[in-house]
């Protein structure tokens, strides 16, 4: 059971939801739909304790990303 | 004989696992023990346990599970993850996939394991599944896997596309399909 909603973005939002669409060969929703799974999930393990890092192999750098 | 894809794993799927699974893996796998065969012929799944690996992914978006049953007995499941991997192959690099954790049949549907299979086709339906549940997403039929040794000619012969073994995953060989790949595959 899908349920609809209307969502109010900024121009802003919004390019950048298009440029996400034509760059991963995705519709709008799925878009949306794929970040709320990603957000849910860090979300789950930062919870559990985890953290969440860039790694830059060629600088050899790493970073904790923040999610607040 | 009518078998029903169900879009969930339950209690009671975890339960066949248990009490109908698993005793006849452990043994053929003793069958094999006793012939002195080496555990390379081992079912290379015997170890799974499909109770931890779906209270690990209770509730989350990212997991989709799968079941299928015929004549009340349970005859394959399969996880799938929309959020491990982006795809590797040149033409689709970058893109979203529907990455297959793990997909399994019952003992008694695979050749390795009884010598007359009571019903073929559930490992073909699991990926047809796999497919519908990338399309689902917006990823137009998109699907990657890492396949054990003894499934490897299986997914080559679904029309994936083998892109060698992988070592930085158990060195285990990885496949990935692209859409129109899918699309020859289920339609």
């Amino acid at each position: 059971m899908k349920k609809t909603m209307t969502l109010n973005l900024t121009d802003a939002e919004m390019q950048v939801l298009q440029d996400l669409c034509d760059k991963k060969d995705l519709s709008k929703t799925a878009v949306l739909r794929q970040a709320l799974r990603l957000y849910q999930l860090v979300d789950v393990r930062l919870q559990q304790g985890g953290k969440l890092f860039f790694e830059d192999e060629t600088k050899k750098e790493k970073a904790e990303l923040m999610v607040l | 004989m009518a078998a029903e894809l169900l879009d969930r794993i339950d209690e009671l799927h975890l339960r066949a696992v248990e009490t109908d699974w698993i005793p006849q893996i452990i043994n053929h796998i003793r069958q094999l023990i006793d012939q002195g065969q080496p555990r390379q012929t081992w079912p290379q799944s015997w170890h799974w346990n499909w109770r931890d690996k779906v209270d690990r992914i209770n509730g989350l978006l990212a997991f989709q599970t799968f079941a299928i049953m015929c004549e009340g007995q349970l005859q394959g499941l399969m996880q799938m993850n929309s959020a491990r991997s982006l795809c590797r192959l040149p033409e689709q690099a970058g893109k979203h996939l529907a990455y297959v954790d793990y997909v399994e049949t019952a003992p008694w549907n695979r050749p390795n394991i009884a010598s007359k299979p009571r019903y073929r086709g559930v490992g073909i339906t699991m990926i047809r599944a796999a497919i519908e549940h990338s399309r689902d997403l917006g990823f137009h039929g998109r699907i990657g896997l890492h396949s054990l040794p003894q499934s490897e000619t299986f997914y080559a012969n679904c029309g994936m596309t083998d892109l060698g073994i992988d070592g930085t995953y158990e060195n285990l060989r990885y496949f990935e399909m692209t859409s129109s790949q899918a699309d020859a595959l289920s339609g």
